[in-house]
């Protein structure tokens, strides 16, 4: 069932056991799953069934720190949530990303890989996804990976008739929940806006938040706020820990051969490093893209070498007389080392039209991440070069230590952390099944539970994260 | 100064002196550089042989 306003949900009196706020990957996934099982799940989607400026208002915010993207434009409200602008990349997190790295503090997981490899089956219906392979070893520091380019699924459109016709789950659009009241133990209810008014109460069993990894931060923030701590009664890292994957162009290389890769329709392939290399270099994870480059950037990369060096220069134009093609750009997305300080705050000063203070995002990239950048890219020409595969070029403002650039890519649009996974209260939000520390009814899906970032895209892990919650509260409801 | 210093003519210790660099041909050769060498110029990251 889906309404396009609470009243008209109301009036159907459907009795939910659970309410999920949002409906992208994650609220979309365990809705199904719980439908499924037979529970009566609502969702409330706080926008409508298409963009809107007046709904993406929201979502206005401030970043303090290093450049970041403006929060209205990074994430979108309407069903389906920030699936409607996802480029589709797949890629489950490595096994070596959930667990603990001396070298960097607050890393690790409360679970493995192995406890989300039973959802992969599903995740792959569900995106549309072939089989995932696995890497291929390159060197003892390199690996060439595999990053599935999907048909990116718009949760919304796909699941829409679904939704529809299920009587387990009502979608109610244009409707959310401006805080949740808690009691210390549960949540005991939620304050509604529907439809540009005040919609009064509402409450259910339990409550799951999936509103984005920045909404679910500043959700629990306001909430606890107004609750005096009832909703998140451990709050030390409540928006705390958050991350992206920067992501900026890195360099070019000049290849032996394009195709000892197959890089995939786009003329792309992935590298990444192994764990005993960064274990070695002391850096985070990191994802080389190798882009193919047009035929004027390979020349202007000939004529640059030949003043480096001769004799490769000279193999390098031959190769061209074959018009084969084996120049590539270099872009390097990596991950970020979580942070204290890097973290959603409400705002002082500025709030949206029901009352509910804006995000102020604190974030700033760290010493380690710069190391990471400059030796990933080391590491991976070496590779190249040791295995006579290529020849790498790290940018001048790599090398020289010079500014993050402000006019590329930046960052991946991936809001991760906040509300972080783990078993120590003072440094987590949720537990390893997803619940609010100290709370019974309280879960949280979506990348805002994940504890480090890995290098690669999270909706993949996001949905996998969001079959192993479904799963485990329908077991905790049939109880 | 040493008596075989102060028995050798002038002549022979410019001729000497003269013969000095020959020397180095039956030293032995310099260390061979690795062709295979990683090396990082001017942002490149290369191997000694593309170096010419």
């Amino acid at each position: 069932m889906i309404f396009d306003s609470y009243e008209a949900y109301k009036q159907v009196g459907f009795k939910p056991k659970v309410c999920i706020l949002g409906s992208g990957p994650a609220g979309t996934t365990i809705a199904r799953k719980l439908g499924s099982a037979g529970i009566p799940v609502v969702v409330l989607e706080a926008g409508s069934r298409e963009f809107s400026d007046e709904s993406q208002d929201f979502y206005r915010g401030k970043t303090v720190g290093d450049f970041y993207f403006d929060l209205d434009i990074t994430r979108l409200r309407f069903i389906g949530g920030s699936s409607n602008h996802w480029a589709g990349w797949c890629r489950v997190l490595d096994k070596q990303d959930f667990e603990p790295k001396a070298w960097a503090p607050d890393t690790g997981w409360p679970i493995s890989r192995a406890d989300i490899e039973p959802y992969l089956g599903e995740v792959r219906d569900i995106l549309e996804l072939p089989a995932f392979r696995p890497d291929v070893p390159v060197s003892d520091d390199i690996r060439w990976v595999q990053l599935i380019k999907s048909p990116a699924v718009r949760f919304g459109e796909k699941f829409a008739d679904e939704l529809d016709k299920s009587k387990n789950i009502a979608v109610v659009l244009n409707t959310y929940a401006t805080e949740l009241t808690g009691d210390g133990k549960r949540v005991t209810g939620a304050k509604l806006w529907s439809n540009g008014q005040d919609a009064g109460s509402f409450s259910a069993d339990y409550f799951v938040t999936c509103t984005g990894g920045l909404e679910n931060s500043r959700l629990l923030l306001w909430s606890n706020e107004r609750s005096n701590g009832g909703v998140v009664p451990n709050a030390a890292a409540l928006g705390r820990y958050w991350m992206e994957h920067p992501t900026f162009e890195g360099g070019n290389a000049i290849l032996a051969n394009y195709t000892e890769f197959e890089a995939d329709d786009s003329n792309e392939a992935f590298f990444s490093p192994t764990l005993a290399a960064m274990e070695r270099l002391q850096i985070m994870n990191f994802g080389i893209r190798l882009i193919e480059s047009p035929y004027p950037n390979v020349k202007k990369l000939i004529a640059d070498l030949a003043c480096t060096a001769p004799n490769m220069a000279e193999w390098m134009s031959s190769q061209l007389d074959q018009k084969l093609r084996c120049a590539a750009q270099l872009y390097v997305a990596w991950e970020q080392a979580p942070l204290a300080s890097n973290q959603i705050e409400l705002s002082k000063a500025d709030v949206d039209h029901a009352g509910v203070p804006r995000i102020e995002l604190h974030w700033k990239k760290s010493p380690l991440e710069r190391r990471t950048l400059l030796e990933g890219l080391k590491l991976f020409g070496t590779t190249m070069a040791q295995k006579n595969l290529g020849r790498v070029r790290i940018d001048d403002w790599i090398s020289n230590g010079g500014d993050y650039p402000t006019n590329e890519e930046t960052a991946g649009h991936h809001h991760m952390g906040g509300t972080r996974m783990g078993t120590d209260v003072l440094k987590s939000v949720v537990d390893a099944n997803c619940k609010v520390h100290g709370m019974d009814n309280l879960y949280i899906g979506g990348s805002s539970v994940f504890c480090t970032s890995g290098q690669c895209n999270p909706t993949t892990t996001i949905t996998a994260l969001a079959c192993r919650l479904g799963e485990h509260l329908g077991k905790v409801i049939a109880v | 100064m040493s008596k075989f210093v102060r028995e050798m003519s002038r002549r022979a210790i410019v001729q000497a002196l003269i013969a000095l660099p020959a020397l180095s041909l039956f030293r032995s050769q310099q260390p061979v550089v690795d062709p295979d060498e990683i090396v990082e110029i001017n942002g490149w990251i290369l191997r000694r042989s593309d170096l010419a």
